[in-house]
């Protein structure tokens, strides 16, 4: 072994890049939040404020609401991409001609800027212009106007999101069920069990593991969903699709109240940890309880 | 950083037993200070935090 | 036989070509948008592209845009610079931490790991009080390439480090010892035996990154305010200041999804991998 302090040397750049990038903003942000710091009130100096911010913010309403209509949409897109995913997967493993070209088509949109994808869905849902609101008038005699109804909005975003994401489970649950092993599968064919039994009691434990993983994965990108949404509807009407990435970089930044500001940064972040955390323990903690 | 079983549905060592006690003491005191503190003051929640933290970490 | 019906090849390759339509009917709509005139665009949607009527005027009136060029470019030298500086540091540090015995390097890897998972939104503001803080005379990060360059690490790096760890670690290490072995200094090693070895895997982290760079909007778009904004937040800008010259804004949506695009079929098989930390192997 070579002496490590070449080894450290190596590595030094890396670390301190995402020291600076990533640990430094972090510390900087947990500070802050205690802080009292506003540039343009009448103190522009921070001042230590203890928990007010925090205290503010568990009655600010367009914040809970804006934390609401996150996690509302990150159900929807949850589970709508895995129902979705499963049967594309399956589809997918499908023998066929060109299956290969539609492999690549279907992963397209994983490639596509989230700014682009929310240009793409706007120009197809725009008034007059767009083919979805004059589908919508001539098929199902509906009004689509994306700018007033708020429901409509948001079945839009998590349209959209399907179409952004979806792949991406597909992909991932078709590499799961291809390694699934024939013999049980076989054995419980013979033994005359229905599909849906199989399904339940072998081919969903098995692919338990990759399930967790891509909805650990979804569920990180569906919180900090901002670009595309930001792009189609503005975070509006009113409110009802502001989430809440979209709440902090468009309301509470522009404010320059900075203290306020990292405190609400801090509980996001604090709610996606401890999100991804009970879903790592469903993952690993388990398992290791019945071992 | 012993892996042990506690009175915690899952297998935890230190450092997890710390940081579910950090968990639950900013969840307690966010929602005292939503729901509780007209009633009772914040260092309430804190001490109250602070022994269930305490519990966690010896017997989790 | 209503079963043998359901799993038949036709059945299954018509349900893809339906679903290829699905995925492609907004892009394609797009590029209608984006080719045809003022005047074709309203009324009754139709999905068929009409040759003759067909216009670049669109594009040329963006590429002319001298605005709009310095976004171009812009973008091109951020992820292009990124993309190298990213691949490169990050076989180093992948070369460290398969090669040497690091203390608790399998903490530091997953701290590393972790860089990617942060909400972006969340380090906004302080990373735009450091951008503007920090200043060396009127110099400041904020509103650089440079800026850009160096915060575009902190999702790029931790993904680069996590590929090229797994290509460095199937070079055989007897390789690297026979060159030390003939008295080769860590540098010449990592320069004619790891690089040459290890350039396949680079490729994909170089293409994959630039992407990632490219495609990047928030911090952009809060850290630039004139001379190094991108052409993400070109196309944000055509919505929120120039109004409703769809025309326009179609045609830079094409330009900022062609590039990905473009190399998709290059990179396919490793976008799973990719996405999940290799958690699930595409």
């Amino acid at each position: 072994m070579r002496n490590t302090t070449t080894g450290w040397l190596l590595i030094a750049p890396t670390l301190f890049i995402l020291f600076v990038t990533g640990l430094l903003p972090f510390l900087y942000v947990l500070v802050v939040g205690f802080f009292d710091w506003n540039t343009f009130a009448q103190n522009p100096e921070p001042q230590f404020s203890g928990v007010n911010n925090f205290r503010a913010l568990v009655f600010d309403a367009a914040f809970l609401k804006s934390l609401w209509l996150t996690f509302k949409f990150t159900a929807f897109v949850l589970v709508s991409q895995l129902v979705i995913g499963f049967f594309l997967a399956k589809m997918l493993l499908r023998d066929m001609p060109l299956k290969g070209l539609f492999r690549t088509i279907h992963t397209l949109p994983l490639m596509i800027a989230p700014i682009a994808v929310g240009a793409t869905w706007r120009l197809m849902t725009v008034p007059g212009l767009g083919p979805i609101p004059h589908w919508m008038q001539q098929w199902f005699d509906v009004k689509y106007i994306l700018s007033r109804f708020p429901d409509q909005a948001f079945a839009t975003v998590v349209a959209m999101d399907i179409w952004h994401w979806t792949p991406l489970v597909t992909l991932t649950l078709m590499a799961g069920l291809s390694n699934l092993p024939e013999e049980p599968l076989e054995q419980a064919r013979i033994d005359g069990a229905s599909e849906w039994r199989i399904f339940w009691d072998i081919t969903l434990p098995f692919l338990k593991p990759v399930v967790l993983t891509t909805v650990f994965i979804r569920l990180m990108d569906a919180l900090r969903t901002v670009d595309e949404v930001w792009m189609l509807t503005g975070g509006g009407p009113g409110a009802e699709t502001r989430f809440i990435g979209l709440h902090i970089w468009r309301v509470v930044f522009p404010k320059t109240d900075y203290g306020y500001g990292s405190a609400m940064s801090l509980i996001t972040l604090y709610l996606t940890i401890v999100m991804c955390w009970l879903l790592y323990v469903a993952m690993t903690g388990m398992k290791e309880k019945t071992r | 950083m012993a892996q042990k079983t506690g009175f915690l549905p899952i297998k935890t060592n230190t450092f997890d037993r710390i940081f579910i006690s950090v968990v639950l003491f900013v969840a307690i005191s966010l929602l005292w200070m939503r729901f509780l503190e007209p009633f009772a003051p914040l260092w309430v929640s804190t001490l109250l935090s602070v022994v269930l933290g305490q519990w966690i970490i010896r017997k989790g | 036989m209503k079963r043998g019906f359901l799993q038949s090849r036709l059945l299954t390759v018509l349900f893809w070509l339906a679903m290829s339509a699905l995925t492609l009917l907004p892009v394609w709509w797009m590029f209608l948008v984006s080719v045809r005139s003022r005047a074709d665009l309203f009324g009754k949607p139709s999905f068929l592209l009409d040759v003759s009527a067909m216009t670049w005027d669109n594009y040329a009136a963006v590429l002319a845009n001298p605005t709009f060029q310095k976004y171009m470019t812009n973008s091109l030298i951020v992820a292009t610079s990124n993309a190298v500086l990213v691949s490169v540091l990050a076989l180093l540090a992948a070369y460290a931490m398969s090669r040497f015995a690091l203390a608790g390097k399998d903490n530091l890897f997953f701290w590393v790991l972790t860089n990617r998972m942060a909400p972006p939104a969340v380090f906004l503001l302080p990373l735009f009080l450091m951008f503007t803080g920090i200043k060396l005379g009127d110099w400041s990060l904020f509103d650089t390439r440079l800026g850009l360059i160096l915060l575009y690490c902190v999702f790029n790096l931790p993904f680069a480090f996590w590929l090229l760890q797994g290509i460095v670690d199937a070079i055989p290490r007897e390789l690297d010892e026979a060159a030390y072995v003939d008295g080769a200094s860590t540098f010449t090693v990592l320069t004619t035996v790891i690089f040459p070895l290890a350039r396949p895997g680079l490729a994909v982290t170089g293409i994959l990154t630039w992407v990632f760079a490219w495609n990047e909007y928030l911090f952009a778009s809060t850290l630039t305010s004139v001379e190094a904004r991108t052409i993400t937040t070109g196309l944000a800008e055509f919505v929120t200041v120039t109004g409703t010259n769809w025309g326009q804004l179609a045609a830079v949506a094409m330009l900022t999804l062609a590039p990905a695009a473009l190399v998709l079929a290059l990179v396919q098989r490793h976008i799973v991998a990719g996405l999940t930390f290799g958690a699930v192997k595409g």
